[in-house]
């Protein structure tokens, strides 16, 4: 028989009322029931706090999710500068990018854009940097796939090239007043 | 195999007719993880135990070296995974502290309201736990639905459930959401009802006391002596607390209490555990009243990326913004240990800078390992069910342990 500390409920009574702890023993025993079943009673008209995911939750679970829930990543190709700063900042290099002078084209294209979902640990830190947000986070999570190959997101499908984005030149003021001069000139006549 | 740490101290020749040899984990049901303590057992009685480590190993020292110091946050998550925003903040602080930066008011406000928060959230798990041990699962819900709640108020804050990420060196990386103080009242007063729930359960319940009063014993100088911090330091009697003893993000000036235990035993633990929940609600509702408006990042432009509109429309902010990405943040020359009080007890994060952007060496001191290192010594000569009660309230995050 184990020692019984100090502190736990106080059950030395003399042997002479032995009968009488016997009764103070079924009372202490009847009130602490009775008081955790109160608590727990308490909780039993309660509405539910648990859903069944995935077809019984009111609205798809992705709708409810909150505007800066970190899902997938997804990549706008065409506002893209490759920059590559996404590939350089991620910790453990799931993003791939390839980017060549073109021959044909004579400017720069990008040839390949993957990003491992599969190793993506979602930290956020390549669309922070993204000077212009092409790259950003979507409402998606369900990953499950029969194959983890399927998990390495091509942005930009095998063969095609996409020319990096490059914002609008505004034209220099005395370039653009010849034109107008120009113009005006053309009107004229 | 004689290599292994546990095996060369438990041999299976020095037991006699009586006795046999147990392995409790490194997969158990009831161990917080994957540890392992091999015991030898006399009837029911532990005669002797080793415990041994290293199942949850994923080098984060080494990863922490490699990459740069940005990129050592989302590492910090995964240490102790019941409240990541305290690693964030912790590890944030020391490199703050190595490159001498100051945080805005408003970030350091909202960093002390997400750790509390994140405190109270690991006590909750820890005293849930620890009771689904002994038997008492109906705690386990009471607890659990209030820190359901906050990983909601985390989700929004940050976008993510359990791996926040969610500092930045020199601050924060998103101002809280519209509606935070709404949430956060709602979060109290179900906390508050969760805590009187679950003691109005379990103080004055006869198993609960049997199972806990008097197990697992640490006295004030075993705590001492084994290194030991935060609560289960508290519980065994010694007021010590990080925000008391060397305060802070104005520690000081908020107005709470520092529980302290009286015979260091499994009971002691969590009600000092309980308690703290509460007084982390009064730091958070005296710092929710004094929350200023500002910015939530540093204007350091050595760290802070410059505005998307600076980064547009002018040269020095797209240089600044490329410069800060690829080179990353060079602290200068120097070491610094930063300490913070995490829930489990002192955090700290020792990190040498050699003055390039790779952190030198980027050590952490994980309060859990100490706790499990002398686990094998408090368990000796107690019940085998006994020793599971005394790990669940010591709370071993073996994420932290192992690193």
């Amino acid at each position: 028989m184990r020692e019984r500390h100090p502190r736990s409920v106080n059950f030395e009574i003399p042997r002479y009322i032995l009968f009488m702890t016997y009764f103070s023993n079924i009372k202490t025993a009847v009130s602490t029931v009775f008081e955790g079943m109160t608590i727990t009673f308490s909780h039993l008209l309660r509405e539910p706090m648990t859903i069944q995911y995935p077809d019984r939750t009111p609205l798809p679970v992705k709708d409810t999710l909150p505007p800066r829930y970190r899902g997938f990543l997804c990549v706008r190709p065409e506002i893209c500068t490759a920059c590559t700063l996404c590939q350089k900042t991620c910790p453990i290099d799931c993003i791939v990018i390839e980017h060549s002078k073109d021959e044909e084209l004579k400017q720069r294209v990008m040839t390949r854009f993957d990003i491992d979902m599969a190793k993506c640990m979602f930290c956020g830190l390549c669309t922070e940097q993204c000077s212009t947000g092409a790259i950003y986070f979507t409402n998606e999570f369900e990953a499950s796939t029969s194959n983890i190959k399927d998990l390495v997101f091509k942005f930009i499908k095998q063969g095609e090239k996409v020319i990096p984005y490059k914002i609008p030149r505004k034209k220099k003021p005395a370039a653009a007043a010849a034109e107008t001069q120009a113009a005006a000139k053309e009107k004229k006549e | 195999m004689k290599s292994n740490a546990a095996q060369q101290k438990i041999h299976i020749e020095e037991c006699d007719g009586n006795e046999m040899i147990l392995n409790l984990g490194p997969s158990h049901p009831a161990f917080h993880g994957a540890i392992r303590t091999q015991i030898r057992l006399d009837g029911e009685t532990i005669v002797a135990a080793a415990s041994e480590i290293g199942y949850l190993h994923r080098c984060f020292e080494k990863h922490a070296e490699q990459g740069n110091y940005q990129q050592v946050i989302p590492f910090t998550d995964r240490l102790n995974y019941v409240s990541s925003m305290m690693n964030n903040v912790g590890y944030c602080r020391a490199v703050e502290d190595l490159m001498g930066i100051n945080v805005p008011e408003r970030a350091i406000f909202i960093r002390v309201i997400i750790c509390e928060l994140s405190r109270i959230i690991d006590h909750l798990v820890c005293v849930g736990t620890n009771l689904v041990d002994l038997g008492a699962l109906t705690n386990f819900w009471y607890t659990f639905n209030v820190r359901e709640m906050v990983y909601d108020m985390f989700e929004k804050i940050s976008g993510a459930r359990l791996t926040y990420s969610y500092t930045r060196i020199g601050g924060l990386s998103r101002d809280l959401y519209d509606g935070f103080m709404d949430d956060l009242k709602v979060v109290i007063k179900e906390t508050e009802k969760a805590v009187s729930d679950v003691k109005g359960l379990i103080y004055k319940n006869r198993i609960f006391l049997d199972r806990t009063v008097g197990v697992g014993v640490v006295t004030k100088e075993q705590a001492l002596d084994w290194g030991f911090t935060g609560p289960v330091l508290r519980a065994s009697g010694v007021p010590f607390d990080v925000r008391k003893a060397e305060p802070y993000y104005f520690y000081d000036t908020y107005d709470f209490d520092v529980p302290v235990g009286e015979h260091g035993d499994t009971y002691d633990r969590v009600a000092v555990r309980m308690e703290e929940i509460i007084q982390s609600i009064r730091i958070i509702q005296q710092c929710a009243a004094r929350m200023p408006q500002g910015p939530i990042i540093t204007a350091d432009p050595r760290i802070k990326l410059p505005d998307k509109h600076e980064v547009y429309g002018s040269i020095e902010g797209l240089m600044n913004h490329f410069k800060i990405v690829m080179h990353g943040i060079t602290p200068p020359v120097g070491e610094i240990y930063s300490r913070t009080e995490a829930a489990n007890g002192e955090l700290g994060y020792y990190i040498i800078s050699d003055g390039t952007q790779h952190p030198f060496r980027v050590r952490v001191r994980p309060p859990c390992f100490y706790f499990f290192a002398a686990y094998e010594h408090i368990i000796k000569g107690q019940m085998v069910a006994d020793a599971i009660a005394t790990l669940g309230s010591l709370n071993i995050v073996v994420g932290e342990c192992d690193r």
